[in-house]
């Protein structure tokens, strides 16, 4: 699926007003990867555009952070604010990522490897 | 008086026959002398009389013309002194222009020709001030037409900036940056435009909330402007950054004129022949003089002398006068907002509107057509039926819109892998379609091998 091209120009709406000047997103549990999508039937009364336009972006299905930041045409940093905003009005859950399995340090192992060839 | 006691040593002869002849003729002469004496002082006072009256007659005059000298002294004085200077002033306030002192002077040849004088000043100061007005807008458009370009760069290097870097505290710099540069821009760009200068960049035809926004983000309180808008209209491409600067010196000046804790209100409201957009704020407002003068500016029908704008200058209404004059809108700051302040209305027309909203590329399977969107909820929609109802792995997926594929398909079997059960309405229209455009076009074909008999 290919949504479509957002048509706002872009440096017609410049990102602070986006953000309404914020800079720091209200969670920081937001990854690049992490997996956004819609509460359904949520009011979407006061929003901004941005903001309505990313709902409906991630309404067909799960959009990570990062297509999203590029869908909207804005800087990630920016999406990530509104994406935050809008997991605290309840409009989207975030899904993170899946963690890669913690792997032992190999550092560590071959130490223990040398210690017990040293030893026995 | 008698001869007698008038000679009266003259001896009488003795005889007196002789004598008496003698005595009539002497006693003759002294009363011939006596008229001719009388008739020399009767015209010596006469010619005295005569001469007295055309002295004062002279007299009369000389006053009289000395008078005359005194007031063309005081006239050309008062023109020299008074006149002339306010002349060279009313170029820089609408300071009225005295007359000329003496009103009965002004018939005179002297008269005319002291108007004559004036005018032929007031031809040479208007025309020096129109040279003057055209060289410095010339210098202010260039000067500013290369600020605004530096602007403009530095806005891309900036969104370069702020796609690149991540970090929270970056961001913010960059964004402080950032608005601080726009409003660096708009400044530029609204004086060049002032000067005859083109808006310096062209866009994209845009929706009205985000030219408002687009305004928004161009002024100082950007934090303070509400916008509310039920009108799903776009701005066309060639209007965008004039209405957007515009809307921009509006919102500059309600924010600048009323409290830093109050906000100011943006409505869109849709009329019959185009869009209004109104501005609201709750500041000291304007008085009557205010009003006129910004009504004058406004109209954009005066040439505004950018000397007249004061110091430091007022660029703003003049600002819009010329935009509005130029691209074919209206503003109008007349009237009293109901927040106390003032109520300051951009009117579009419909020239300047697209009614017919381009949603992007046509969306295959739906012939391009996109439905319009009833609610502001449901554009989503369209972009859901779009949508494969199935995701590769053939999983189901949630659909918006599905009352109307389930009257259509009876639900439950709908989320089946073959996206032609999902969608058969869309399928069913660009399935008649495609027979419709073959019909058309064999029946064209066939019309043309009859049509040419060469064939």
């Amino acid at each position: 699926m290919t949504p479509p091209r957002p048509r706002h120009d872009r440096g017609l709406v410049r990102p602070y007003v986006v953000t309404e000047g914020r800079a720091h997103p209200t969670r920081n549990t937001l990854d690049l990867v992490a997996l956004v999508t819609a509460v359904p039937d949520r009011p979407l009364n006061g929003l901004s555009p941005e903001k309505r336009r990313a709902i409906e972006l991630c309404r067909p299905g799960a959009l990570s952070v990062a297509e999203m930041a590029g869908h909207l045409a804005l800087p990630m940093s920016v999406t990530k604010v509104l994406l935050s905003d809008l997991v605290d009005s309840g409009h989207v859950h975030v899904r993170p990522p899946v963690p890669k399995a913690q792997l032992a340090d190999a550092r560590l192992l071959q130490e223990v490897l040398d210690g017990l060839r040293s030893r026995f | 008086m008698g001869p007698q006691s008038r000679f009266p040593h003259v001896p009488l002869p003795p005889r007196l026959s002789y004598s008496l002849r003698e005595d009539l003729m002497t006693q003759h002469i002294p009363e011939a002398v006596f008229w001719c004496l009388a008739v020399v002082t009767l015209a010596g006072v006469s010619l005295l009389v005569r001469q007295y009256r055309i002295t004062a007659a002279l007299r009369g005059r000389l006053t009289l013309h000395e008078a005359g000298l005194l007031a063309r002294e005081e006239e050309v004085r008062h023109l020299s002194e008074v006149r002339l200077p306010a002349l060279v002033e009313a170029a820089h306030g609408s300071a009225p222009v005295p007359g000329p002192l003496d009103a009965d002077l002004a018939g005179t040849t002297y008269g005319k020709n002291l108007q004559q004088i004036v005018e032929q000043f007031t031809g040479a100061a208007e025309a020096t001030r129109s040279r003057a007005d055209r060289s410095a807008k010339a210098t202010l458009k260039a000067a500013m037409r290369a600020l605004q370009a530096l602007a403009n760069e530095q806005q891309v290097s900036i969104s370069d900036m702020q796609d690149r870097h991540d970090d929270p505290d970056v961001l913010r710099d960059l964004l402080e940056v950032d608005h601080t540069n726009a409003q660096f821009g708009r400044r530029a760009q609204a004086i060049a435009m002032l000067c005859g200068s083109w808006p310096g960049r062209q866009r994209a035809a845009s929706p009205l909330v985000d030219v408002v926004r687009g305004a928004t983000s161009r002024i100082r309180d950007y934090r303070r402007v509400t916008v509310h808008s039920r009108v799903d209209m776009d701005v066309v491409s060639r209007a965008v950054e004039p209405v957007v600067l515009a809307v921009a010196e509006l919102l500059d000046n309600a924010a600048r004129h009323s409290r830093p804790n109050t906000t100011v209100e943006v409505g869109i409201q849709a009329a019959h022949n185009g869009v209004s957009i109104v501005v609201d704020d709750s500041g000291i407002g304007m008085d009557a003089r205010e009003t006129e003068e910004a009504g004058r500016r406004l109209s954009g029908l005066v040439d505004i002398d950018i000397n007249k704008l004061g110091n430091p200058p007022q660029f703003g209404f003049a600002v819009i006068g010329a935009l509005a004059a130029r691209y074919g809108f209206s503003v109008s700051v007349n009237t009293q907002s109901p927040y106390g302040g003032v109520r300051a209305v951009l009117f579009l027309p419909n020239a300047l509107l697209n009614r017919v909203r381009f949603m992007g590329p046509p969306i295959p399977g739906l012939g391009g057509e996109t439905p319009p969107a009833p609610e502001p909820a449901s554009p989503g929609a369209s972009e859901a039926a779009a949508a494969p109802s199935a995701t590769a792995g053939g999983l189901p997926k949630r659909r918006r819109s599905t009352q109307r594929h389930q009257a259509a398909d009876g639900g439950p079997e709908a989320p089946a892998a073959d996206p032609a059960l999902v969608r058969p309405a869309a399928e069913a229209a660009s399935r008649m379609g495609a027979f419709a455009r073959g019909t058309r076009s064999g029946r064209d074909s066939s019309h043309d091998t009859e049509g040419t008999p060469q064939e």
